[in-house]
């Protein structure tokens, strides 16, 4: 009387269901799939990526799509960054056979929560916005990639060389903050590696904090008693205003570095004028004035589609450098893959990775693209370029500056 | 030497926003014997929606006082349809569950309405740069606003319970609800009462911590409710001056933790705290062993 | 029309034929479903796992879990750190994951025994957070925030079981036995004296102490075997999908569980079942789900238990019951309801000098008096003169600020109420403390809890030892049902019957646990006069079987006929001592409160 078993009616039930979520699609188009986070606290990621295809996608069609077909997101998953929703999505879009080209989640969890499912299947896979090396390259950087996954964002390995560098030109002691996840984690594992690389007697004070505190006195005051000339902090802005605020209650006044995340929006809105003076690293050629033609049709297609909105930033003429990340590496993304299936001719995955791999020269808007057997990752230290926060007429905007 | 005073400054305000927490958790307890696990979201929305009212312009006075009375609808809310019909049936913890299912269903609206991103949470009394040199030492102004103001509200409480005759109800209803029913206290407004303070309280707090860091979303105070759950079993639960030390203690000891020893050790010390607590003195630093008649 | 509706659901899905057939059918069917698919039913399993675990835990033992994650976690991590790093293989490593959840449950219930429920809630919401902190730093074991990857799994062919590699449907197959036979073994437990005791633990603490149920023990127990369940669960998990991450486990999903089993109806099993296979299936397929899903969950943890208090089980199907049928169909009436006791010349309860105090007051002044086999003895006094305070102290409740008892020539001042019970010493409430959605054959047969041999494995496993045993019981409860005249309502749920039938049943349920001394708190108070006459024929039947009886009492009429000698207390002390003649006569009675012509009320 306690205990029932209703299997068999779930298995009918699951049977049924499977078949009512495949929606019903052009037969002829070229199909692709990816999940991401659509909804919930990270939505913007996972939204600005989607947009990035679809800019892409727009402007592939209208020239005839490719080999004649058009190119539709036939399965788009929402996980909310949730790594088990993201293996649960893939799972889903890895069974439907039609689908020939993949996107890798937003966020480097739930990215490699089904990496090895992707690389076990085998299609092509573009990553537009995980930083973690290891989704690229198993066994770290500078090892052998997977073979059917590529990256359009900036790995951490290589943003980590870029700030390291920087920073070990002009200081001996710095403190470094990063956040508990997994992009902070490797970031500022890198960073002060990077330091240690190219001055071994650098004095680095290494801190980390969890995204969401709300007060971080004692890394601060751990950084301070090591008496460090600079502060770099790897994580994402809505921590930045926190941090910001207290080393500003602590008169603290060294120079603030932030990694690329950190220039998000919740940082200026959070401390207004406080974040006048600080720098970090960002994609060089999308705030680059004035914009490579390539770059000046991805902006006015993205105004004319959603504006100058939170994603663009708060200056209507130059768009924020993180768009970079959180859109234009799903664009840049799609239009490689396009040109991979033209160039190979076919949507089959062994010959499009051929392709794939033979890419050479194809300007995106993020930096010129080009793969190899060995390589899959492209943006490289030269398509980083320091920022920093400046008053210009009276708005506080990120302006590039040469450091 | 600055730096422990730095240390020692900014546990002592976070602690004493923990210990207003505490006191708020502690009021319902005294009166019901149960607890708001949806606090977390009572402090999270009373800090959003102020900070939304001053970015539409609104004076500052006039949106705290705002977000605080939709708190007292919220509590009042809260107890009439999810506390008291929880009690009624078979003792045991559905109020708990009710409670907590309140504050997530606060912080998926809370989600839809502001957007999952932080807000920016503006400077109300003053701003992180304002500081006073004593000895030699910065203190910021910020902290010591925060500390001055818990510290006014828990001693103002404590004179309201131990000098007015609602005090007096008050601790009668905890001590015995029928019976303060049986010789004419209004026991079903005491109960209220002790619900819309608890919120007020928290809500308060919240608006305290959002300052602090200068961004508020829709996860905030979650945390920070088992950070005042702690402070209130190390005081002693059910002890109002406990709370405020017990807050002061957590407080202190976190940033002492991170300060000297390590960062990363600092988060897990508070629940660390909460669990040693319970099995070594369960009724806290200033309480009593409970005797229940049967 | 719809209690028929249930009975037919009820009997449907719990006959082994259909049970049988469903697990046949997901075994079998599962080869021609797809790849997703059969991911998904993995999930729904593991769900089921995760929610049977929390209904052992919450809804029968009555204790709440909200951070049930940080179990999960513990397995998940455990079998993966044990297989990827240390090279164990599954056949170990998925025990070794229930064990170390189980491990992890016992610790943390350690204060069980000494604090209110809801500290031990706030303690397992604390361990939830406290467990992904640690994952997070302790980066060398775990991997993490990064996550833990390359664990041996199906997905990518890497999970080996002697030497056979696992794909994902094999895995599926192997999460459903494991599955199957964890509900059996559950199943078991609940209809077992190991069910009925956290069920009583649940519905009345103090009532189930003075059966000789140890509290903090079974607190214990409950949490360490719910945690076991979820750490299989999450060794399970870890394998399916070769990835493990810190944000897998988080207060989400600890909600995501603790919704599970109240939408399916704390206490039910089969409920659990329904309520996972639409937590289960409903995200997957309703995508707009995730954006509202804090709401939606939210809003039915805030309002099931108060509008649905018994969930999706409450509506379709009938209420759980707490007997294995086949022991109820086994069992044979015993001949005699009371067993007689044995009696030595230590054979009495001496209760000296016991004073008790709470703050300023003295309840109970320096008594004195003692009980023999075979004699029953009235304790009567004004309200509020300390019968019950004595009472509460020579059954453990309390312990005595001076003075002794002693039972059966051992001292047994002071030890807990459990332990007093435990040795043949059984008290009754004035308030009666009963399970209410107990039938009266479960009630009464809570009362044969410290009586029973066999053990907990036993009663697991189904042995036919412990169906005995049960059988056994089960006729000495029919005996005594008998005696007491309420046969008619053997399989009624408690709560459904009149006052007067609780009162009997409680007094039934004492006798059950086979006393050698019956302290009885005012067991006629609400009685009709039929009732009373069942009664004084139960307690009379006491005398003949020579326990030693002591009688709370008002109803004068109804003591006068029954007992041997009568105590009298006033203000905490005797005023009297002797038989009931002598009392009518006593000066100092009639001056603490009896008129010569008035009877007390009842």
């Amino acid at each position: 009387m306690l205990t029932g078993r209703r299997g068999f009616l779930a298995a009918t039930g699951a049977l049924a269901a499977t078949s009512w979520a495949r929606p019903t699609l052009s037969a002829d188009s070229i199909k692709i799939g990816f999940t991401t986070a659509l909804t919930g606290p990270f939505n913007e990621f996972g939204e600005g990526y989607k947009r990035g295809i679809e800019l892409a996608i727009e402007k592939i069609n209208k020239a005839g799509g490719v080999m004649g077909r058009p190119v539709e997101i036939a399965m788009l998953l929402d996980d909310q960054l949730i790594p088990d929703r993201s293996v649960q999505n893939m799972r889903r879009i890895l069974d439907n056979k039609e689908i020939v080209g993949l996107f890798c989640p937003s966020g480097s969890g739930p990215t490699l929560a089904v990496i090895d499912m992707i690389q076990a299947d085998g299609r092509p896979t573009m990553n537009p916005q995980a930083q973690t090396p290891t989704v690229i390259y198993p066994g770290g950087p500078g090892t052998k990639p997977r073979p059917n996954v590529y990256t359009f964002s900036i790995q951490n390995d290589i943003e980590a060389n870029f700030m390291a560098a920087i920073l070990a030109k002009k200081y001996t002691r710095i403190g470094l903050l990063n956040e508990s996840t997994g992009y902070g984690k490797t970031g500022g594992e890198l960073v002060k590696g990077g330091i240690l690389k190219i001055n071994k007697d650098a004095v680095v004070t290494h801190e980390s904090y969890n995204q969401k505190d709300q007060d971080m006195t004692s890394q601060l005051v751990r950084v301070q008693r090591a008496r460090s000339e600079a502060l770099m902090v790897v994580g994402l802005g809505a921590d930045m205003a926190v941090i910001r605020k207290n080393m500003v209650r602590m008169n603290m006044t060294l120079p603030l570095y932030v990694s690329a995340g950190g220039f998000s929006p919740p940082y200026v809105e959070g401390v207004g004028d406080l974040a006048l003076g600080t720098k970090g690293s960002q994609y060089r050629k999308i705030s680059t004035v004035p914009p490579a033609p390539e770059v000046l049709e991805f902006l006015n297609a993205y105004k004319a589609k959603h504006g100058t909105d939170r994603l663009w930033g708060g200056d209507p003429a130059i768009p924020s450098p993180s768009m970079g990340g959180t859109v234009a590496g799903g664009y840049d993304g799609m239009t490689v893959l396009a040109d991979a299936w033209k160039r190979a001719g076919t949507t089959d995955a062994a010959a499009v990775i051929k392709a794939m791999d033979a890419t050479k020269g194809l300007i995106g808007v993020n930096c010129t693209y080009e793969f190899t057997p060995d390589k899959h990752h492209a943006v490289e230290v030269g398509d980083l370029t320091t920022y920093e926060y400046t008053k210009v007429d009276g708005r506080l905007t990120l302006v590039q500056a040469n450091l | 030497m600055e730096e422990f005073l730095t240390l020692l400054l900014a546990g002592v305000s976070v602690g004493a926003v923990y210990g207003l927490i505490a006191i708020g958790l502690n009021l319902t307890f005294w009166t019901t014997k149960t607890m708001n696990f949806g606090q977390g979201s009572v402090m999270m929305l009373c800090a959003m929606l102020t900070a939304t009212m001053i970015a539409q312009g609104w004076p500052q006075v006039l949106s705290i006082l705002a977000a605080l009375a939709v708190i007292v609808v919220l509590m009042v809310f809260t107890e009439t349809y999810t506390v008291r019909p929880a009690l009624k049936i078979e003792g045991s913890m559905g109020w708990a569950v009710s409670t907590l299912g309140v504050g997530i269903v606060l912080q998926g609206f809370a989600s839809l309405w502001f957007g999952s991103q932080a807000l920016a949470f503006p400077d109300i009394i003053f701003s992180a740069i304002d500081d006073v040199v004593v000895f030699g030492v910065h203190m910021s102004l910020q902290y010591l606003a925060v500390l001055v103001l818990a510290l006014v509200l828990v001693v103002a409480f404590e004179l309201l319970v131990r000098g007015t005759v609602w005090g007096r109800a008050m601790r009668a209803v905890s001590m015995d609800a029928d019976l303060a029913s049986v010789i004419g206290i209004p026991v079903r407004i005491i109960v209220l009462g002790s619900y819309i303070g608890s919120g007020v309280l928290a809500g308060i707090s919240g608006i305290l911590v959002a300052q602090i860091g200068g961004t508020v979303d829709p996860a905030f105070g979650f945390e920070l409710v088992i950070f005042g759950f702690v402070a209130a079993v190390l005081g002693g639960m059910g002890s109002t001056t406990g709370a405020l030390a017990g807050g002061l203690v957590a407080g202190v000891l976190q940033q002492m933790v991170g300060g000297y020893i390590s960062s990363a050790a600092q988060h897990g010390m508070a629940f660390a705290l909460l669990i040693l607590i319970l099995v070594v003195r369960p009724q806290g630093l200033f309480g009593q062993r409970e005797v229940v008649k049967v | 029309m719809i209690i028929a509706f249930r009975t037919v659901l009820t009997r449907l899905i719990t006959h082994p034929v259909f049970i049988l057939a469903a697990i046949a059918a997901l075994f079998f069917g599962s080869a021609f479903l797809s790849g997703g698919t059969v991911a998904i039913l993995g999930f729904l399993m593991l769900n089921i796992l995760l929610a049977q675990s929390m209904n052992l835990l919450t809804g029968i033992a009555g204790q709440i879990s909200l951070g049930h994650a940080g179990f999960y976690g513990m397995g998940a991590y455990a079998s993966g750190i044990l297989m990827k790093t240390v090279g164990l293989p599954f056949v170990v490593t998925v025990p070794a994951a229930a064990l170390i959840g189980a491990l992890t449950g016992y610790l943390l219930s350690f204060p069980a025994g000494r604090v209110r429920e809801f500290y031990l809630a706030m303690m397992t919401l604390a361990f939830g957070l406290i467990f992904r902190e640690v994952v997070r730093e302790w980066d060398d074991l775990t991997g993490g925030a990064v996550g833990l990857s390359g664990v041996p799994s199906t997905t990518l062919r890497t999970l080996h079981v002697f030497g056979y590699t696992l794909d994902g449907l094999d895995y599926f197959r192997v999460i459903l036995i494991v599955t199957v036979i964890v509900m059996w073994l559950v199943h078991n437990f609940i209809q077992s004296r190991y069910g009925r005791a956290f069920y009583a633990i649940h519905a009345s603490e103090v009532a189930a102490g003075c059966l000789g149920i140890p509290r903090a023990g079974t607190k214990q127990l409950a949490y360490t075997l719910a945690a076991g369940m979820a750490g299989l669960a999450g060794g399970l998990y870890a394998h399916m999908i070769g990835y493990l991450g810190p944000e897998s486990f988080d207060l989400a999903r600890s909600i995501a569980v603790l919704v599970t089993t109240v939408v399916g109806g704390l206490g039910s099993m089969a409920g659990q079942i329904m309520s996972a296979v639409v937590f289960t299936f409903l995200p997957e397929k309703l995508q707009v789900f995730a954006e509202y899903q804090f709401i939606v969950y939210g809003l039915i943890l805030a309002f099931t238990l108060i509008l649905l208090p018994r969930g999706l089980a409450g509506l379709l199907l009938l209420p759980p019951r707490f007997i294995k049928p086949s022991s109820l169909r086994h069992a044979v009436a015993a001949e005699v309801a009371i067993r007689p006791v044995e009696t030595d010349k230590d054979a009495a309860l001496v209760v000296q000098g016991v004073t008790m105090r709470f703050g300023g007051l003295t309840a109970v002044d320096d008594v004195s008096l003692e009980l023999h086999p075979g004699r029953i003895t009235a304790l009567i006094g004004p309200n509020g003169s300390g019968k019950s305070t004595l009472v509460n102290v020579i059954s453990g409740i309390y312990t005595p600020a001076a003075g002794s008892v002693r039972f059966f020539g051992e001292t047994i001042t002071g030890l807990p109420d459990h332990r007093i019970a435990a040795s043949g010493l059984l008290r009754t409430f004035q308030d009666p403390r009963l399970v209410p959605r107990f039938t009266v054959r479960e009630n009464l047969l809570l009362g044969a809890h410290r009586r029973y041999k066999s053990s907990a494995l036993a009663a697991t496993l189904g042995l036919p030892s412990a169906a005995r045993e049960e059988a056994q019981f089960l006729g000495t409860v029919e005996a005594v049902t008998r005696m007491a005249g309420i046969s008619d309502v053997l399989d009624q749920p408690l709560e459904s019957l009149p006052y007067g039938y609780r009162r009997l049943v409680e007094v039934g349920r004492a006798l059950l646990a086979e006393p050698r001394a019956i302290l009885l708190d005012e067991p006629a108070a609400g009685l009709s006069e039929a009732e009373m006459t069942l009664l004084a024929r139960m307690i009379r039947a006491m005398k003949e079987a020579g326990l030693m009886v002591l009688l709370i009492e008002h109803h004068m009429d109804f003591v006068a006929e029954l007992v041997d000698d009568v105590v009298v207390l006033d203000s905490g002390r005797v005023i009297y001592h002797g038989d009931i003649g002598g009392m009518r006569q006593s000066p100092e009675v009639i001056a603490a409160y009896l008129g010569t012509a008035e009877t007390e009320h009842a």
